[in-house]
């Protein structure tokens, strides 16, 4: 059984349909990670899950049940936000309890949720302090201890750790990821930030303008991306992107011929105009090169990077980034030999900006 | 280590000069326009506590030779507007059962509906609150008679319920901007987080919103209860002699045309009418800014 | 979806009968009122049936609804008990009862015909709760009636304020200004007599020359006094909170006292003028209060001093307001303290001075306790403006019909001052989408 089903979900705002027709499907026990540049409507699909905003059409299940239209308290979530949003005159411990006490809960298992999330967050020594009383990395323990009290089945979580600062988000990062392996809960979280949505999800679903570009585990997404915005939003830097032609499994750009024979198609050999994204690192240097098929660039920056090197470069008035050991020697306005490996770079079809 | 030769320019902070002539226009001005804002009050205390032979032929900045208390007694309690001859007690009593109640119930229904429109927005709210909005600014001249009518059907025209409805309505706009934009200031998410944590609308208001907002309504106790106690135009309008406000019978006092003017009891009774305001304002100190900043609307 | 029509007809319905409800309560005659509301709500009932038709099940302990339908039984409660004490026998058994007994008589026209429409309410949430449930997306009447009840009874008294006071009221002073009403309103429409009469009175015209003289000059001097005096307190100046407590407390002081105290400092014969004079200056004569001519100025005296001090307050928190970058700049461009303010800062804070405008301004036309505190208008009517003029007309001179249209013209004034305010503020923010 599905944790969470939405179907055909739409969302408006007055004539601002931010949320069209909108379907996913997760499974019990999945970390999703929802990913997408800032106003892509993320926050508004989790609310809508949630039950904080109310739908303009389609339906809502978690855990087989329909919740389109219940309260947010009845859909078995908890939910962590950016900003905290801890009850500011309530002690941490009253925080816990707000909604247990809602819920009419007797006084004992209060107590003894309250105790199992303290202990599992680490956060027993501060029960009795106000939030203004926290350092940014406790609050946001102690908002998440807030969903855990509940006992719930799906986590939902909105950006928590972008009011944190670099270091903070790193610890804290590694802590959900245990929280979710001790737990198994669904768990939904929305970032903006490709390395959490990397290092956390299962499933990743990318999103733009309202809608899902793709769906698929941060290895799909990474190396086998959907169409071309996809493509371009993953990875630091992005995908370098070629025009050219595909012909008979070959890949011309240029007087660059690429024999595309061990590509995986997603529908089979084509032919016609075609677009080949390469991802830095998928560039071969050095020895690599043996074998491959080559070209002379010469270098316009080299960015030292420590454990490795990022060189900038151009192909065919295009610009190219190389990414090179970080103790390849080398040095601007040098020539130097790069080699293409056609198997992990992508095709795209230039009208339809789909994967070939 | 640098050589020490080389420190010629000036060490530490520049040398202040307390008596700079920057400094002595500055002040200057400021003292001489403080006196001018000094200057009324200084003389209604002087004057009311003279005694009025010294007040005939004494000059009104000359401080009392000799301190008498009589003004305030006879003002508080004597003087006369037509036939009452109890003083302004009574005024001051109508007023404090006029601004208690009239406070009390605005903030309450304004808090609430603040709330409303900030949190739980549904399809109509803003075209009324904008219709309340621009009804802060229509002259009260227009809405005067038909609430008389209005007052008069239900009995309550020239009594203290009335005025106490009057005073409700017209704070209303104000009030209601106040805490709409104050609720809305507050983070969505902390709304939010208790929606999921099971809270309804009285929920979310008693436990979250309101601990979180004393200060707004404090801001907003300082407006009302300044403006209402301050009022003429309502007070001389939906009241009778019996029932007016202490501004109504103050202004009744000092400008009645029967009698000797005495202008010692004039003063005290001045002073008394403005001490409750004066005494929230010096009280109240930077919430007092807050609140007529957000307040002047009312003129 | 058929559906959706079906209650929509029932909403509009109800919207339809309440109207007419309204507006024969407001004293609109003509037979069509007389029945018209009861009429259409008996309609709205039967649209329900035809709704019930299509479901025919009732549940109220399963329903979704319960809520809802519960606080729609308790308004109907409400309103019985209103119905209870406008009774004569309870009245007679219950002092409170009967304190306010002809409050409980004018309230039970509203509270019967609540009855009838929260009952309607009720049953067709009963209808719909039962028909729908969790899977369905909510239908009209759920949305109006159903969903969010708290927060739209919550804002019941802002509605009631807003139209059933702010509206209503002001279109019935405006419809009555074009009535002949004397002693009491009537309601024969006689055309714009009454504005004619208003406009050929020297004491109206003179009342308009006042307030325009009081108005422009306290907008200019307010302005101008509160920035210097904000510039001044912008200085790191020591003591700066008790200068601001000095500036402001006039305002916290009613117009009346203030009144009060400025006529007595104008006084000739005690104040300012014999003060003078007794210092030796024989001839020196400062009779504001007491000149035909000059007597404005007098009352601007006063108002000046209650109200600077906010002007000032709103300047200064303007100012502070302002980048702190600026001031550096200008300094590393050796520019001098007085050039920055005029030229830098005042164009930075356009905001702020548009603010204080309208506050100024919405002010200046309610002027009416200063002018009773400190001339009642005098000398003779030098110091008459129009809201006195209103309040004359309406309540001592027995001419409702003037009060009515020269308070219809304040609101003209009004309007036309608020104009060119709403297009700056609305006008400019549509730029930004
Ligand atoms: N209450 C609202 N009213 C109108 N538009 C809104 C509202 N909330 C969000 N939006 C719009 O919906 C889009 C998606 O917003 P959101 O879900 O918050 O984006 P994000 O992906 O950054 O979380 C944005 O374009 C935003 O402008
Ligand atoms: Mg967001």
């Amino acid at each position: 059984m599905n944790s969470v089903e939405i179907k055909n979900l739409d969302l408006n705002f007055g004539a601002v349909k931010v949320l069209q027709n909108l379907n996913l499907d997760i499974k019990q026990g999945e970390f999703v990670v929802l990913l997408g540049s800032s106003g892509c409507g993320k926050s508004t699909l989790l609310n809508c899950i949630a039950g904080l905003l109310e739908v303009s059409g389609g339906q809502l299940f978690i855990n087989g049940k329909n919740v389109t239209w219940s309260e947010p308290n009845e859909r078995g979530i908890g939910m962590v936000f950016q900003s905290y949003a801890l009850y500011p005159q309530m002690t941490v411990k009253g925080n816990l309890t707000f909604g247990l006490k809602n819920a009419k809960m007797p006084k004992d298992e209060i107590e003894k949720r309250v105790a199992r999330a303290a202990e599992i967050l680490q956060i027993e020594p501060l029960l009795d302090r106000k939030p203004a009383a926290l350092s940014g990395g406790q609050r946001q323990r102690v908002a998440i201890g807030r969903a855990l009290v509940r006992d719930v089945d799906v986590f939902l979580f909105d950006e928590p750790l972008s009011n944190l600062d670099a270091k903070l988000r790193a610890d804290l990062r590694v802590e959900i990821k245990k929280l979710h392996q001790q737990l198994q809960n669904t768990m939904i979280y929305v970032t903006h930030d490709q390395i959490e949505a990397m290092t956390l999800a299962d499933r990743i679903a990318i999103m733009k303008g309202g809608k899902i570009m793709q769906l698929g585990s941060p290895d799909e997404i990474y190396n086998r991306p959907q169409n071309l915005y996809v493509a371009d939003f993953i990875g630091s830097p992005s995908m370098d992107f070629f025009e050219g032609h595909l012909e008979n499994g070959v890949f011309t750009m240029g007087d660059i011929a690429l024999p595309m024979a061990d590509y995986e198609y997603a529908n089979g050999p084509v032919s016609g105009p075609a677009i080949v994204g390469i991802r830095p690192e998928h560039i071969l240097t050095g020895d690599q090169t043996a074998g491959a098929v080559t070209t002379q660039v010469t270098i316009d920056i080299v960015e030292p990077m420590g454990s490795d090197t990022l060189v900038y470069s151009s192909l065919n008035c295009k610009p190219l980034h190389i990414r090179m050991d970080g103790k390849a020697k080398v040095a601007a306005g040098e020539t130097i030999t790069i080699g293409f490996d056609p198997v992990s770079a992508s095709l795209f079809d230039p009208t339809t900006e789909e994967r070939i | 280590m640098a050589d020490p030769v080389q420190f010629t320019g000036p060490h530490g902070p520049k040398p202040k000069t307390p008596f700079s002539r920057r400094n002595i226009m500055l002040y200057g001005t400021l003292i001489v326009v403080s006196l001018y804002y000094l200057v009324p009050l200084y003389v209604m205390i002087v004057t009311s506590l003279k005694g009025m032979p010294e007040i005939r032929m004494g000059n009104i900045f000359a401080p009392p030779m000799e301190i008498t208390f009589e003004p305030w007694v006879k003002a508080w309690s004597q003087a006369c507007t037509g036939l009452n001859c109890d003083g302004l007690s009574r005024g001051f009593w109508n007023s404090v059962q006029i601004t208690i109640p009239s406070v009390l119930a605005s903030i309450i229904i304004a808090s609430v509906n603040g709330y409303a429109l900030a949190n739980w927005r549904f399809k109509g709210a803003n075209v009324f609150f904008g219709i309340l909005i621009f009804g802060a600014f229509i002259p009260y001249q227009v809405m005067i008679y038909p609430i008389v009518i209005m007052l008069r059907e239900m009995g309550l025209y020239t009594k203290l319920g009335g005025l106490v409805i009057v005073h409700s309505i017209f704070g209303m706009p104000i009030l209601t901007l106040l805490f709409r934009n104050y609720f809305a200031s507050l983070p969505e998410e902390l709304f939010k987080a208790a929606r999921v944590d099971g809270a309804r609308f009285w929920g979310i208001y008693f436990r979250i919103m309101l601990p979180m907002s004393m200060p707004i309504f404090v801001v907003a106790v300082i407006l009302q209860v300044t403006g209402i106690w301050n009022d003429f135009l309502f007070g001389v309008i939906y009241a009778k002699p019996d029932s007016y406000p202490m501004t109504v019978q103050l202004n009744n006092i000092v400008n009645s045309v029967q009698g000797v003017k005495e202008y010692n009891v004039n003063m005290a009774a001045t002073l008394l009418t403005g001490a409750v305001p004066l005494f929230i304002y010096f009280v109240s100190g930077k919430l007092f800014v807050r609140g007529v900043a957000a307040g002047a609307v009312k003129g | 979806m058929p559906q959706t029509r079906i209650e929509r007809a029932f909403l509009w319905s109800i919207t339809l009968a309440s109207l007419f409800f309204i507006l024969r309560q407001v004293g609109v005659e003509g037979a069509i009122f007389e029945y018209a509301p009861e009429a259409i709500l008996f309609i709205g009932a039967g649209i329900l049936a035809v709704i019930f038709a299509q479901t025919r099940r009732l549940d109220l302990f399963k329903n979704r609804l319960r809520g809802p339908i519960l606080g729609w039984l308790v308004g109907i409660a409400v309103c019985v008990m209103v119905l209870v004490l406008a009774q004569k026998g309870v009245q007679d058994s219950w002092e409170f009862a009967k304190d306010y007994k002809k409050a409980w008589k004018a309230l039970t026209p509203f509270a019967s015909f609540a009855i009838k429409l929260f009952a309607l309410f009720a049953v067709a949430l009963l209808i719909v709760g039962t028909r729908d449930d969790a899977t369905t997306p909510r239908g009209a009447i759920e949305r109006a009636f159903g969903s969010n009840m708290s927060s739209k009874v919550a804002a019941m008294p802002m509605a009631f304020t807003a139209v059933g006071i702010f509206v209503i009221a002001t279109l019935w002073t405006v419809y009555h200004s074009f009535t002949n009403s004397k002693l009491l309103p009537k309601s024969e429409l006689i055309g714009f007599d009454q504005y004619q009469r208003l406009w050929d009175s020297d004491r109206w015209i003179l009342s308009i020359k006042n307030l325009a003289i009081y108005g422009a000059c306290s907008m200019v001097f307010s302005l101008v006094i509160g920035f210097v005096l904000a510039a001044l307190l912008d200085q790191k100046i020591r003591l700066e909170s008790l200068f601001r407590t000095i500036f402001l407390y006039p305002f916290a002081l009613s117009f009346i006292v203030t009144g009060l105290v400025w006529q007595w400092i104008l006084t000739p014969e005690f104040g300012v003028q014999h003060i003078v004079r007794s210092l030796g200056w024989e001839s020196f004569t400062f009779d504001p209060l007491f000149n035909p001519d000059i007597v404005i100025y007098g009352i601007l005296i006063a108002g000046l001093w209650q109200g600077t001090g906010l002007v000032m307050c709103l300047m200064l928190a303007g100012l502070r307001g302002i980048d702190q970058e600026v001031w550096k700049a200008a300094r590393v461009d050796g520019i001098p303290a007085w050039k920055t303010y005029i030229f830098v800062v005042i164009p930075m804070m356009k905001p702020v001075f548009v603010t204080t405008l309208v506050l100024i301004a919405s002010g200046i036309i309610k002027l009416y306790d200063l002018v009773v505190a400190q001339t009642s208008g005098g000398p003779g009517l030098a110091s008459e403006v129009p809201a006195k003029y209103v309040y004359d007309y309406m309540f001592g001179g027995q001419n409702l019909g003037q009060g009515f249209a020269a308070s219809t013209m304040m609101l003209v004034g009004v309007l036309i001052a608020l104009i060119p305010f709403a297009y700056l503020e609305f006008g400019g923010r549509k730029k930004h989408g």
